[in-house]
């Protein structure tokens, strides 16, 4: 088997920022990204949505780079630039030809050290952030379906059960005063780590890091809110009305095990068992088989990617012929088969191969054809800010492939139970179930 | 018209100077049954990529029924001879490997890719499923039927609305024209119509194979010659469509989709294709007008105005004929002012030269983004498919960049003279008409459609 191995290399400056540089010289380009450890999990109450409108104004200038700038000078060192709010982590990325290198380290700086930003920005960001909401979620079928409409009906504690794309109200609430606020809690140093990848040698990154980064004075550690859930005892459901779809949906979520457990690493093998693609179990009989189902798909979502409870998430659209309790009545069986005979041995190990494949190709990209090594960036932030060890991009496949199936057997008997799946109806408004958009909670 | 004074950024570090990009080696052969092979190493992950594409897709037989070559495709990787739909998946997932048939309109192709360790059984599947695929009558129908729910969704969507109808009214009676097929063509479709279409396309003398990643060339070439050396089939003949009327003089097409609650704009004209030897200007001109993140159009109606969170230009270059678009997703009650910034800041371009500076930006840009995308496997797939589907020079990806930092601001204006004229877009909104037919009227005349295509009444 041929493995794949990156070399890393891994300081902590002297203000608490981590720093992580992965040399590799094939192209004359570098992947950049700051990452810090606040997402909208944990954003302010009565701040719905600030987190992501935060990320915005970030791109809205700094002490020394007024507005558009940023946007301006890394696209005409002939780069790419972004950024992206999730649960626990907000991330800010450029990719660029390596020739501009210190250009890109000295804005990232500019921005943790200083924003300036006035009404002005806030109110221009605003309006883009609602034109977002608009085109993704609001104006599209099943936009945000299931991921706005799970997290109400899955979770009692505010933290994990909020909008995340924020409620139009909380958007025009924030003021000036929060953006300066959340920027001074959660944007310092030592809440962060900088990614240098691709074409640099790891003292010359270093170098440039302690060059650019190391004067910006540490803050307090931020304090976060407590994220964990009651336990849940009991299966919960939701109803969304679908506005302009024309099939019913229905999404069911299970809660995770905890991350990096061997329970952990069986669960995502499960996951694959279930939504693994065409081979996938429930693709296989819900759509290929029984027909009940135009798409099954879903699954966990960026695995490595969060610091909280989550869920494994099944995503169907079923036709219209087949009510919705007939399709979980098909829906159900697919699980009480992995929990009664678990998995074989042949498909566990079709599901590695395939692991491992996949694993690489997040290595190598991840963001379409212009953001190289975008998923080795996010692994070594992730596993940087939550677990303190970059080096687990090189090891942590071998927990994996040490994956039994009487581990998946014993996850799937465990984490697969009604009183731990929680169900999101969201039916076309002709034929729906309720009256009123919005989620309802059943009794 | 930015009602806000720009300010420049303080002690910005120079770039240092730039390093060349090193090209992979590649080999290009053709196999004696007419197959084209290019391969090309690169050894960033221990896997590959691939594609085989044929030059013929939907265009070719929309006189027989739109989205024909699409729904072929999907058919052929649900069977062959050997192996069923269900040990198909399961194969691929043994070896670690991904798959994807489609067809688009001028092409048809498989899609893959793998572990380099199980290169052979992933081409062998690919062979099985160019040459012996068996269309099963109850897998062809099982997807009839996903399709038919698709094509009805696509009727809810925006975006799908708005290229839709800029598509038919600047092709008219060609086959670039139609983007998918009514429900009704696709209760027509017959499964010997897909066999025929099989047939004819899926040919070594139409089809090209393209290998990108961690493989020994030599090694990668006596696979293929053992894996598709006995394959044979002819070209088929195309059929050559006339070419389509260019419209003259601005009208306005609404789609009306009662309840939406932001309006997709998407206005265009025809343009050129990749072989034209305009394609360079125009790229750089597009990219100085809405092609990129700090292009005017973003800067204006987005960083300014915040009238839109998406707003872009492209030009597509289909095979035989380009066209330009500008698209932003706005806001119900700014409809009119989206698209006089529009229109401004395209007029603009034809009417002063772009700054030295500005130019030279731009130019930065694309040479850089060039470059960017030759670092994965995927990203040079890309690349050298693009050259080949569109039948271009060998030299053009390694000239590409000089071509870009030769266009001069003399020439971004005379370009945009030549292609950009707002008094000539054909402006198509996707909205509810009673949130915007006021505002759309105020651009030209306008004929009002459903999400069906059937004329409202104004």
């Amino acid at each position: 088997m041929n493995r794949l191995h990156i070399p890393i290399e891994h300081k902590k400056l002297a203000n608490g920022l981590h720093v992580v540089v992965a040399p590799d010289s094939t192209a004359p380009v570098v992947t950049l990204g700051v990452y810090y450890k606040i997402g909208f999990r944990l954003e302010p109450r009565g701040r719905s949505g600030f987190a992501h409108l935060f990320e915005h104004m970030m791109f809205q200038g700094s002490a020394n780079a007024p507005k558009m700038q940023h946007i301006k000078l890394i696209n005409s060192s002939g780069g790419v630039l972004n950024g992206s709010t999730s649960y626990d982590v907000t991330n800010y990325y450029e990719a660029v030809p390596s020739n501009a290198l210190e250009r890109v380290l000295w804005l990232e700086a500019d921005r943790m050290r200083a924003l300036k930003v006035d009404d002005e920005n806030l109110k221009n960001q605003r309006d883009v952030v609602k034109e977002e909401v608009r085109v993704n979620v609001m104006n599209e079928p099943y936009g945000g379906f299931p991921w706005l409409d799970m997290p109400p009906v899955a979770f009692r504690n505010w933290a994990n059960a909020h909008n995340f794309y924020g409620d139009f109200a909380d958007l025009d609430a924030a003021h000036l005063g929060d953006v300066q606020a959340f920027f001074k809690t959660y944007y310092v140093p030592n809440n962060a780590v900088l990614l240098i990848l691709g074409d640099v040698k790891p003292g010359e990154g270093m170098a440039l890091a302690e060059k650019h980064f190391g004067g910006i004075p540490a803050g307090a550690p931020p304090v976060f809110a407590d994220p964990s859930e009651p336990e849940q005892t009991e299966e919960r459901r939701g109803h969304v009305e679908e506005k302009f779809g024309t099939l019913p949906a229905l999404a069911i979520g299970y809660l995770l095990p905890k991350r990096r457990t061997a329970e952990w690493c069986a669960m995502a093998l499960l996951d694959q068992a279930l939504h693994g693609g065409r081979a996938g179990r429930l693709y296989r009989e819900l759509v290929l088989e029984k027909q009940i189902a135009v798409e099954a798909d879903g699954g966990i979502d960026d695995l490595f990617g969060y610091n909280g409870p989550s869920q494994m998430t099944t995503r169907i659209l079923h036709k219209p012929e087949y009510s919705s309790e007939a399709t979980l009545a098909a829906f159900d069986p697919l699980i009480r088969e992995v929990q009664g005979k678990g998995i074989s041995p042949d498909e566990l190990e079709q599901l590695k191969v395939k692991w491992r494949s996949d694993y690489y190709a997040t290595l190598e990209g991840g963001r379409g054809n212009y953001m190289p090594k975008y998923g080795l960036m996010h692994l070594l932030a992730c596993f940087t800010l939550f677990d303190h060890e970059p080096q687990l991009v090189n090891t942590i496949l071998d927990g994996f492939l040490a994956v039994t199936p009487g581990q998946v057997h014993s996850v799937a008997k465990k984490y697969l139970r009604n009183e731990r799946r929680a169900i999101v109806f969201r039916t076309p408004a002709k034929t729906g179930l309720t009256a009123d958009a919005g989620v309802k909670e059943a009794a | 018209m930015a009602s806000r004074t720009v300010e420049v950024a303080v002690g910005v570090p120079v770039l240092a100077p730039e390093r060349e990009v090193t090209w992979p080696k590649r080999t290009k052969t053709r196999l004696s049954n007419g197959l084209e092979v290019i391969l090309a190493e690169s050894h960033t992950i221990p896997k590959f990529h691939g594609e085989l594409f044929f030059r013929s897709g939907n265009a070719g037989v929309a006189d027989r029924a739109p989205g024909l070559a699409e729904m072929t495709a999907t058919v052929v990787r649900t069977g062959t001879q050997k192996r069923a739909s269900r040990k198909i998946e399961e194969d691929l997932r043994r070896i670690g490997a991904d798959l994807s048939a489609q067809a688009g309109s001028d092409t048809s192709a498989i899609s893959f890719s793998g572990l380099s360790e199980f290169a052979e059984p992933l081409l062998g599947l690919v062979q099985e499923l160019v040459r012996e695929a068996s269309f099963p009558e109850t897998e062809f129908e099982r997807e009839r039927r996903q399709r038919l729910e698709e094509v009805k969704l696509q009727r809810r969507q925006p975006g799908f609305l708005a290229s839709e109808r800029l598509r038919k009214v600047l092709f008219g009676a060609h086959p670039y024209a139609l983007v998918a097929p009514t429900e009704a063509q696709v209760a027509a479709y017959k499964l010997d119509d897909l066999k025929t279409v099989y047939r004819d396309f899926y040919t070594p003398q139409n089809g090209l194979l393209l290998l990108v990643g961690d493989f020994e060339p030599q090694e990668m070439l006596k696979t293929i010659e053992k894996v598709f050396g006995a394959w044979s089939g002819k070209k088929p003949e195309t059929k050559p469509f006339p070419a389509p009327v260019h419209p003259r003089g601005r009208r306005v097409y609404l789609v009306h989709m009662p309840g939406a609650v932001q309006t997709q704009i998407l206005a265009g004209c025809h343009a050129v294709t990749r072989k034209h030897p305009d394609w360079i200007r125009l790229g750089l001109t597009n990219s100085l007008y809405g092609g990129a993140f700090n292009s005017r159009l973003v800067m204006n109606i987005r960083e300014d105005k915040g009238y839109t969170y998406s707003p872009r230009s492209s030009v597509t270059p289909l095979r035989q004929h380009g066209f330009f678009s500008v698209s932003a997703a706005v806001r119900n009650d700014v409809v009119a002012a989206s698209l006089t910034e529009s229109f401004y800041e395209l007029d603009k371009l034809r009417s002063l030269p772009v700054p030295a500076a500005e130019l030279a930006d731009a130019q930065n840009y694309l040479s850089g983004v060039f470059s960017l995308g030759l670092a994965t496997q995927d990203g040079l797939l890309t690349q050298f498919a693009t050259v080949a589907q569109h039948e271009l020079p060998d030299d053009f990806l390694e000239t590409y960049r000089a071509k870009v930092r030769a266009v001069t601001s003399e020439e971004v204006l005379t370009t945009a003279r030549k292609y950009l004229d707002s008094a000539n877009l054909q402006i198509v909104l996707a909205g509810d008409r009673a949130q915007i037919e006021s505002q759309a009227a105020l651009f030209g005349d306008l004929e009002i459609f459903d999400a069906q295509g059937n004329v409202l009444q104004p």
